[in-house]
């Protein structure tokens, strides 16, 4: 009989259920991770006591760490499921959601919160035409350096998750919202000048911003921002 | 206004290292004097009271209670919006973050006894100087002498995490590199200030 892995879970039947707990057993195969296991859940949602329960809800989206969706609480840590290799972490394995999201059912959380924060810093550059930059500032490698880092956050989340002073208790907006307002606060995006204030004031690589739009790669040194004080 | 919080916490993190700090290290040294014995600790205790009485009171209310209660009112309000997380993410500066409330909890009760009681009931009210063998005294209830070195080591580590946090708010350790240099400092700082407490208190046993 193959090997099984076994996954604690905490579910929620909805927004305002109480939460519980239901164990499944999955068969392990090499290179497993948790998105995949709980593909294998979904397809068979039997928990180890043998009773067959609604499949778990959870989401994901690009399976290679760019994207954010798959956070959840793993083995107490908030992180990305599709990158947690079974290999890798303690078993059983414990699946929570972050819980400083309202949670939708099961793992799956309402993230908007962040989106909303991202909304109020005007956290994008509008691209409503085509400018030359061919002209722009040289930018000094340690401002582009950290520039690009920030460029890579996903809005998974983790981050907020992590920090004290986020919660309902505080109208802190995380510390995600927070870096990405070092490069658009205080600019009038809808300017059509608007690249190259950026390049000026903000010191923000063109190249970069277009991809917090349209592509994103994980980022894990921005964990370094969180508790302060 | 519109940053009214941003101002206002830069005042308390300002007031909290420079003050506040400024005062518990003067607490150390001065306390520290009680280790050459009871006739030098008094005679520096004497020293403080030939300042003249307005300037003395000047600097109490001026230097030392109003930042007290700013930045232990303010910080009061600080506290009750952390949603303190070290069990779940155990990471050194969430532990960090979570002490830095409990210490400040602490001592809020801590200061009201030891101020109340030291310097606003018996020198104030009573009139009493305090002097070595007041605090010989007071110090041979074991309780009372635990009490106080706790207070003491929760305000030390209070003021040398405040180092670090201090160091990261205004902008001079901004890498992660930085801040773990500082934080390694002001944490040898804080076992250092630690250990200088249990040796001045130990004094009021020795001699
Ligand atoms: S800063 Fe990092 S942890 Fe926070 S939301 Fe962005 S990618 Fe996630
Ligand atoms: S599915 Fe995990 S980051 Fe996109």
């Amino acid at each position: 009989m193959a090997e099984k892995v076994r996954f604690i879970i905490e579910r929620q039947d909805g927004p305002n259920d109480k939460p519980y707990n239901q164990e499944f057993d999955v068969d392990y195969r090499p290179g497993l991770n948790v998105v995949a296991a709980l593909m294998e859940i979904q397809k068979n949602p039997v928990t180890v006591d043998g009773k067959r329960v609604a499949p778990v809800t959870w989401e994901c989206n690009c399976l290679e760490k760019v994207c954010g969706a798959c956070m959840m609480v793993i083995n107490g840590r908030a992180r990305q499921a599709c990158c947690a290799l079974v290999d890798e972490i303690k078993k059983p394995i414990h699946l929570a959601p972050a819980r400083t999201f309202p949670v939708i059912r099961d793992l799956l959380i309402d993230r908007s919160v962040m989106f909303e924060s991202l909304k109020k810093i005007q956290g994008w550059v509008e691209l409503d035409g085509s400018w030359d930059v061919k002209d722009a500032p040289i930018q000094n490698p340690y401002t582009a350096q950290t520039a690009y880092e920030i460029s890579h956050c996903m809005t998974c989340g983790c981050c907020l998750e992590a920090c004290p002073n986020v919660g309902p208790q505080s109208d802190f907006i995380g510390p995600a919202p927070t870096v990405f307002s070092i490069f658009t606060r205080s600019e009038n995006l809808t300017r059509p000048n608007v690249l190259t204030r950026l390049w000026k004031r903000a010191a923000l690589p063109v190249a970069a911003t277009v991809k917090i739009a349209s592509k994103f790669a994980p980022n894990l040194s921005s964990l370094q921002l969180t508790s302060r004080s | 206004m519109f940053h009214t919080t941003f101002y206002v916490r830069r005042l308390h993190s300002l007031c909290g290292l420079l003050i506040l700090g400024f005062f518990i290290l003067e607490h150390i040294g001065t306390n520290s004097m009680a280790l050459a014995g009871p006739a030098f600790f008094n005679g520096v205790m004497g020293m403080v009271e030939e300042i003249p009485k307005p300037i003395f009171y000047s600097i109490e209310i001026g230097m030392y209670a109003v930042p007290f209660l700013f930045h232990g009112l303010y910080g009061i309000y600080i506290a009750l919006q952390a949603n303190n997380n070290p069990l779940r993410f155990g990471y050194l500066r969430n532990w960090n973050f979570t002490l830095q409330r409990w210490t400040a909890w602490f001592l809020v009760v801590f200061l009201i006894w030891h101020i109340g009681y030291l310097r606003i009931y018996l020198k104030g009210v009573l009139g009493n100087p305090i002097s070595f063998e007041l605090l010989q005294n007071m110090f041979s209830n074991p309780i009372v002498a635990i009490l106080y070195v706790l207070g003491m080591w929760a305000a030390i580590f209070h003021f040398c995490n405040g180092i670090t946090t201090f160091c990261m708010t205004w902008g001079i350790t901004k890498g992660p590199r930085a801040q773990n240099v500082i934080s390694l400092i002001s944490m040898g700082l804080c076992a250092a200030l630690c250990l200088a407490t249990v040796a001045f208190m130990s004094s009021y046993y020795i001699y």
